[in-house]
């Protein structure tokens, strides 16, 4: 009996066991399928792999760069975006502003239903964009000028400012022009339920959050359609796994971080796409001299440009992945200039040292560089030494993960090295120029530069704002308010059998950019 | 044994107390600034001081404690900070891949170390040597080493199996065992290597035993003699190792799952503790503590009933 009892709660456990077994891996995901693009209703599955995910569904939240297709897909914005930068129409038509450029006219479609059936007309424009101000999301600052938005017909939105912002067309482009359906915005549910009027739909039956995101054609899709039936968005943190994936023929695009994997890349006999998209360099911020005195002298700022040897850290470190600036702009932007990539501080460690006797500091200089684990050592090493031979003796102040940024931007340090997305001109003035920029923690004030950031908030246009922006970068690249090394490439890495198209000033291609190859 | 058991139980729940207590103030001493990391570079100071308060990360740390204590007594383990997803609801959808592989891992290494120990105290000999050395192997390299070499070979060469993913056996039975086989061939050579030496001495012990002697003389068979009673006698040491084992295996888990992208638990420790997502890594402690009480049970009470000899009371 005791026999027949021990043998039943053995068989019993291992019954578990298998039950168990067997039951593990009934998780909601089909992630994995060893073909890169196989095809199952019309138009086959597009696998694209990155590295982070979005908090959430809500357009309010969004954030932009790497996160952008995940809202693309479901969402459509009030204007789009093409490849090159130019705007074209999606759910408005036509925009104008008026005289003063503190009311943009949108003219939108009157055809557009959302998945849940709401129709899309001026009054969800108004809840939408209301919403976005209030949410305090990552991109709130977008709507920092919109006052209100007027709805006079169904057909007719009315954006007014407070005051000019020449950034809200592209922004409408973007996180701020995502329209979501007027019964889920605000709702709770938006958060892991999309209900937009874009191309696909979330196929939350094969969506693991965190981990892989199935799209779905839209059937009721006002648009035409996109080439692919069904859009899978895996999140592959792991940089090597993501290599692995792309290599395998597990997904079919995939952005990477390290310069070493367009080798890779390359080798596997794969696309290799590069998109300038960040420039890496150092913020001088205390151009006041309240914390460092030698940094209110422009020739002491100039003096550090000259000393590094921006092409050899270039070469070294992102495997010549890039090209040397003197600029903070990007080349999509109004205010970029090309001769200021290379003409004014090219190395020259003679030079440096001349301007730092000129400016008193002939025997020398102690800086302290505060130092993230965000980017590779080597570049502190090769900055350090290169300041060395001038002079310049520097002390590091070592930060942990997450430190480094919250210590940046509330002051602590008069420099730092970062790496900064190139956005287009307003929003690269406002992240990094004004007095009250994020990334000018000291908030330090030029009346040269205020009266050039006028202007261009002023400007009736483009072509009227472009003389301003440039002037207004060439006064901060004399005044050396920062010493940018270079603009490096981010690698975009694709199998043969995908045409993709790279997206100006977005890390990643939109969801709008890719087709079979054939 | 039932009051074993409980004994048991409530250590597991005081060593959870203590273990939550330790973790939510490192984790939160060490996060740096977890609502800039979410508004992002770009957030002005305003916003993220608004963030901060919506999280109730402005609160001192005793209080945030003691409120996700009592809300985890209500089975509320909280949200998470970067997806908004229920922590509950973000462990469970994952739970199964990574119990796949531990459990894979634990019958596999169970399986093989066992046939591989007998054999060798039984045969002796260089069957012997050769589960010696195979077991120093085993021991030496290190399962993401295993891992790599393994997706390089099957993968990326050969193309015979998948690099990465997770297919659920729901969904394709064949599919589940090409996205479970490398991961678990890695994650095992550790425990098949000591599993199979403390069978391999046990064996020889066992069978050096006056009794066995004896069982021969009687007329059993030298099967009957092994499988019946040396095997039984000898299983308790590797049966205890291979639970220790698992407790192990979830650490390895965490790597293998990203050298694979596994969705599974794993993955959620390595991303979301670097990003200060600590309601899900509470969560996630919590959970994984749980599984290392249970398998400890489990291997304790299965050790009682394959040797009387050895049962607590």
């Amino acid at each position: 009996m005791r026999r027949k009892l021990k043998v039943g709660l053995l068989g019993a456990l291992a019954g578990v066991l298998v039950l168990a077994l067997a039951a593990c891996g009934s998780g909601d995901t089909n992630s994995g399928s060893t073909s890169g693009s196989s095809s199952s209703a019309s138009g086959g599955v597009l696998r694209l792999g990155g590295f982070i995910e979005p908090s959430s569904f809500d357009p309010a939240l969004a954030q932009e760069g790497n996160y952008i297709p995940f809202y693309q897909a479901v969402y459509d914005t009030l204007i789009k975006r093409e490849p090159d930068g130019k705007l074209s129409p999606m759910l408005a038509t036509k925009w104008a502003y008026n005289a003063d450029n503190t009311g943009l006219t949108l003219t939108l479609r009157d055809d557009v239903t959302f998945t849940d059936g709401k129709k899309f007309d001026s009054s969800v424009v108004k809840k939408n964009i209301e919403h976005f101000k209030a949410a305090n999301g990552p991109q709130a600052t977008l709507a920092v000028d919109v006052k209100s938005v007027e709805t006079p017909d169904a057909t007719t939105a009315v954006i007014v400012l407070s005051q000019p912002n020449p950034s809200l067309t592209v922004a409408l482009t973007n996180a701020l022009g995502f329209m979501a359906s007027p019964d889920a915005v605000g709702s709770a549910a938006i958060t892991g339920t999309p209900v937009g009027s874009g191309p696909y739909t979330l196929d939350k039956a094969n969506t693991v959050v965190g981990s892989q995101y199935t799209y779905v054609r839209n059937p009721k899709y006002w648009g035409d359609k996109l080439p692919y039936a069904s859009v899978v968005m895996m999140v592959l943190t792991d940089e090597t796994a993501r290599l692995n994936a792309l290599k395998s023929g597990q997904i079919n695009a995939a952005v990477f971080q390290r310069p070493a994997s367009g080798t890779e890349i390359k080798a596997a006999g794969l696309q290799l796409l590069g998109q300038e998209a960040d420039w890496a360099g150092l913020m001088l911020f205390d151009r006041n001299g309240s914390m460092q005195p030698a940094f209110a002298d422009e020739r002491v700022r100039q003096a550090l440009n000259f000393a590094i040897d921006k092409e050899a850290i270039l070469k070294q470190i992102y495997l010549g992945r890039g090209q040397v600036t003197d600029q903070i702009f990007g080349t999509a932007t109004l205010a970029y200039e090309k001769k200021l990539d290379t003409s004014r501080y090219a190395y020259d460690p003679a030079k440096a040292k001349q301007l730092l006797a000129a400016a008193g500091y002939a025997s020398g200089l102690t800086l302290e560089i505060p130092v993230s684990p965000a980017f590779d050592p080597a570049i502190y090493t090769t900055l350090i030494q290169d300041w060395s031979d001038v002079g310049i003796n520097v002390t590091k102040h070592e930060y942990g993960p997450g430190e480094t940024i919250p210590a940046l931007v509330s002051g602590k340090h008069y420099m730092a090295f970062m790496t900064l997305f190139t956005p287009n001109d307003w929003t690269t003035i406002n992240q990094a120029l004004t007095p009250t920029a994020t990334w000018n923690p000291l908030h330090f004030s030029d009346p040269t530069a205020a009266d050039l950031v006028q202007k261009i908030r002023l400007a009736a246009d483009d072509a009227a704002r472009k003389g301003y922006a440039q002037q207004l970068n060439e006064y901060i690249v004399d005044q050396a308010w920062f010493a940018p090394f270079f603009r490096f490439e981010q690698t975009y890495g694709a199998d043969k059998k995908t045409h993709v198209e790279l997206q100006v000033e977005q890390a990643v291609p939109s969801i709008y950019n890719y087709s079979p190859a054939s | 044994m039932l009051k074993f058991v409980l004994k048991r139980l409530g250590l597991a729940l005081s060593q959870m107390f203590a273990i939550s207590v330790l973790a939510f103030s490192l984790l939160y001493l060490a996060a740096g600034d977890i609502a800039r990391t979410i508004m992002g570079e770009n957030a002005t100071q305003e916003q993220v001081a608004l963030k901060r308060h919506e999280l109730g990360l402005d609160q001192p740390l005793v209080e945030r404690y003691v409120h996700w204590l009592t809300s985890a007594l209500h089975g509320d383990l909280g949200t998470s900070y970067f997806t908004s997803q229920g922590v509950a609801q973000a462990l469970w959808s994952r739970l199964p891949v990574t119990l796949t592989l531990l459990i894979g891992v634990t019958v596999l290494s169970g399986i093989v170390a066992f046939a591989l120990g007998i054999a060798a105290g039984v045969r002796r000999g260089w069957l012997d040597k050769l589960v010696q050395l195979l077991s120093v192997l085993g021991y030496a390299l290190p399962g993401f080493l295993a891992a790599l070499f393994l997706v390089l070979t099957f993968s990326l060469n050969l193309g015979w199996l998948p690099a990465t993913g997770f297919i659920p056996l729901t969904t394709s039975f064949t599919g589940w065992i090409s996205t479970i086989t490398l991961p678990i061939v890695a994650l095992s050579l550790g425990p098949i290597a000591s599993v199979a030496q403390q069978v391999r001495g046990a064996v020889i012990d066992v069978l050096r035993q006056d009794y066995i002697r004896t069982l021969r003389s009687r007329g059993l068979t030298e099967w009957e003699v092994i499988l019946k009673h040396v095997v039984r006698n000898a299983s308790g040491a590797g049966l205890t190792v291979l639970g220790l084992q698992f407790a192990g295996l979830l650490g390895g888990a965490i790597v293998v799952e990203q050298i694979f992208a596994l969705p599974g638990l794993g993955t959620v420790a390595i991303t979301y503790t670097s990003r200060g997502d600590i309601p899900v890594v509470m969560g996630l402690l919590l959970v994984t503590s749980l599984i290392v009480a249970v398998v400890n049970l489990l291997v304790d009470v299965g050790v009682g009933l394959l040797n009387p000899k050895v049962r607590v009371a």
